[in-house]
């Protein structure tokens, strides 16, 4: 073996990508003075926006990455949102102390989602099993009164951080960035890591990945749960920035709106996932006034992705500079 | 207590009808390609608006106004088949499923820019009347609906197993390169079987819209119920497509009444997922799974 070969490759792309993952510290950093630009209404889109940015990175690991037909995310959403508001408004916790465990019972719930694909479940009837699966949460809200408020919802106390009150969005914004950004610098670890290349293998050619002695069961059950922390934590995010909870946010259309995200942003790709939430998260609140217009739009841009597009809005951004591009994902 | 029970068995069959129709309808278009339409619940939402477009905006009669939405209704599926799933068909199933779903989704958002949230309800065809048998109540529309369900059964059960066509049929389910091989155009038989899908869920949109007031929410409703009939009697079974409806209409009614009315709501959930837990084939499936 020659001496050039021993070393990892290192390729022009890879080089560039790793004096950017350097510079990825200063985003956050340059995003710090945003909200003296924006007024209130726009802070709050802004803030919704860094909820989505976890949704995203979390659903897009099971689904793109891991490469299982799981419509399981809202489910997720949804219990790190009520976790964060039952713990608050029943214990009295403040919110940042909620977060933690908002997370922990989403990666559980992403755990228990993932059982059927550990049985062998796969394809439609995962994706089946994982939709039932969200409805069926939905309807645990509306049962499950006295701890979630059934149809009318739950007020959620107003968010505190280590003793400051996050009542004006402006605060609520430096929290989420601090949130968003440590799931995105962990997913990614997480990635580039032997799990990414695992969840790479398995989506690949799982027979083939278990061939290797790859345990495809291990990591899948490991994907299901980051994804399921990731989206959780984006759950009590969200719980903190509308302050009320009620079931219908936790619907179908929700999951679209998810799903969209992904597939606009790119699958498989964590820029991509970043980016779709940038891009769609606005959306719906310009369409507020026409009840359908959101699906119809969702629908007919998932669709023109599909076909034009697959690998999304980060395949473009890849094309701009190699040091975009995604290094998880293989065709 | 015990004395409602042939009630709510007759019930439950007359709602299972609804689903085992819808749960046949989304089984033609399995066989044909194995690819599940997602999208499904929305065509058989927009089937039941094209009726009443047809039959009361426009005033036609039933007979026609059905008709032609099936025949709509199988234009559309056709078209989505040919320009839509056909270029991805090869890519993996995550692409497809998301296919299916947001075309539903746009269907759905256009139906809600419509039609809004207006509750609408179709005049029906036949006089509606009660019958009395023994202390149980049958209901007119209890009869129709099973009538033509069971009546599609037994067209589409000969078609799939005592004609040509169903040799095609398995044929292609089989192995579509094996189908080419042999002469058999498998672009246009996807293309026909989705439509064909599509038209059958047409007529359980019709009928749904008979009984249950209709809005662009209806397809999810359908779509959950007919996988839950689908994964119970089996993929790709036709009897058990039937037979499963039958089995979770019973147990909405029978669970709802005696232990709770939550499940009235939920059975479809948990039946879908307790099915795949333990017999992923369902009662008459072929082996469903893959396992490593």
């Amino acid at each position: 073996m020659s001496g050039a070969a021993r070393h990892a490759p290192v390729t022009a792309g890879a080089r560039a990508a790793s004096k950017l993952g350097r510079l990825f510290w200063l985003v956050p950093l340059l995003l710090l003075p945003v909200p003296l630009f924006l007024d209130q209404y726009q802070q709050y889109v802004a803030n919704l926006v860094l909820v989505y940015v976890p949704v995203g990175v979390g659903f897009n690991v099971v689904v793109g990455n891991l490469g299982l037909l799981a419509f399981s995310n809202v489910a997720f959403f949804g219990i790190g949102a009520y976790t964060s508001g039952i713990l608050m408004l029943k214990l009295g916790l403040p919110w940042w102390a909620t977060v933690f465990p908002a997370g922990v019972m989403g990666g559980i719930a992403g755990s228990a989602a993932s059982v059927p694909a550990l049985r062998g479940v796969r394809l439609f009837y995962l994706a089946i099993m994982t939709l039932a699966f969200g409805e069926l949460m939905r309807w645990v809200y509306i049962r499950w009164e006295p701890l979630t408020g059934g149809s009318f919802g739950m007020a959620v106390p107003t968010p505190s951080a280590f003793g400051w009150s996050l009542d004006a969005e402006s605060h609520k914004f430096y929290a989420f960035l601090v949130l968003a950004t440590a799931v995105i610098a962990l997913t990614n670890r997480l990635l580039r890591s032997r799990f990414g290349r695992a969840f790479m293998a398995i989506r690949g050619n799982e027979e083939a990945a278990a061939a290797m002695g790859i345990p495809t069961d291990r990591y899948i059950l490991l994907g299901f749960a980051w994804g399921g922390f990731a989206v959780g934590i984006a759950g009590s995010m969200y719980a903190a920035l509308v302050g009320h909870l009620s079931p219908p946010s936790f619907d179908l259309s929700e999951l679209i709106l998810e799903f969209a995200i992904v597939m606009v942003g790119g699958l498989g790709s964590l820029l991509g996932s970043v980016v779709g939430a940038v891009v769609l998260t606005a959306a719906p609140e310009f369409f507020r006034d026409f009840p359908g217009f959101e699906e119809l739009v969702f629908g007919v841009l998932i669709v023109a992705v599909i076909l034009f597009l697959p690998r999304g809005l980060a395949s473009l951004l890849a094309r701009a500079h190699p040091a975009l591009r995604d290094r998880y994902y293989r065709e | 207590m015990l004395a409602l029970l042939p009630q709510l068995i007759v019930s439950g069959i007359a709602t299972g009808m609804l689903y085992a129709l819808v749960a046949l309808s989304m089984t033609v278009g399995y066989r044909a390609t194995t690819v599940v339409n997602f999208g499904h619940g929305d065509l058989v939402m927009i089937g039941g608006y094209a009726c009443f477009v047809l039959g009361v905006n426009l005033g036609l009669p039933f007979a026609p106004a059905f008709s032609i939405a099936a025949a709509l209704l199988f234009a559309i599926g056709f078209l989505i088949q040919r320009l839509l799933m056909q270029p991805i068909i090869a890519g993996p199933h995550l692409s497809l499923a998301m296919m299916a779903l947001a075309v539903g989704y746009a269907f759905r958002g256009a139906a809600r820019l419509e039609w809004g949230n207006d509750i609408l309800k179709l005049p029906h065809p036949y006089p509606t009347a009660t019958f009395f048998v023994g202390g149980v109540v049958f209901t007119m529309d209890d009869l129709v609906i099973s009538g033509f369900v069971l009546l599609l059964l037994l067209v589409l059960f000969l078609l799939f197993n005592a004609t040509p066509i169903g040799k095609v049929i398995q044929a292609v389910f089989q192995s579509q390169r094996g189908a080419a091989l042999v002469g058999i155009n498998v672009r246009a038989f996807h293309g026909v079987m989705w439509g064909a899908g599509a038209a059958l869920g047409a007529a359980g949109g019709v009928l749904l819209a008979l009984i249950v007031p209709l809005t662009p929410d209806i397809g999810v409703w359908t779509l959950v119920r007919g996988f839950a009939a689908m994964t119970l009697g089996g993929f790709g079974s036709l009897p058990g497509a039937v037979i499963g409806g039958m089995i979770l209409g019973i147990a909405e009614k029978v669970l709802g009444f005696y232990v709770s009315t939550v499940f009235i709501d939920i059975t479809a959930y948990l039946v879908t997922i307790l099915v795949l837990l333990i017999r992923p084939k369902g009662l008459f499936g072929q082996q469903a799974t893959i396992r490593i």
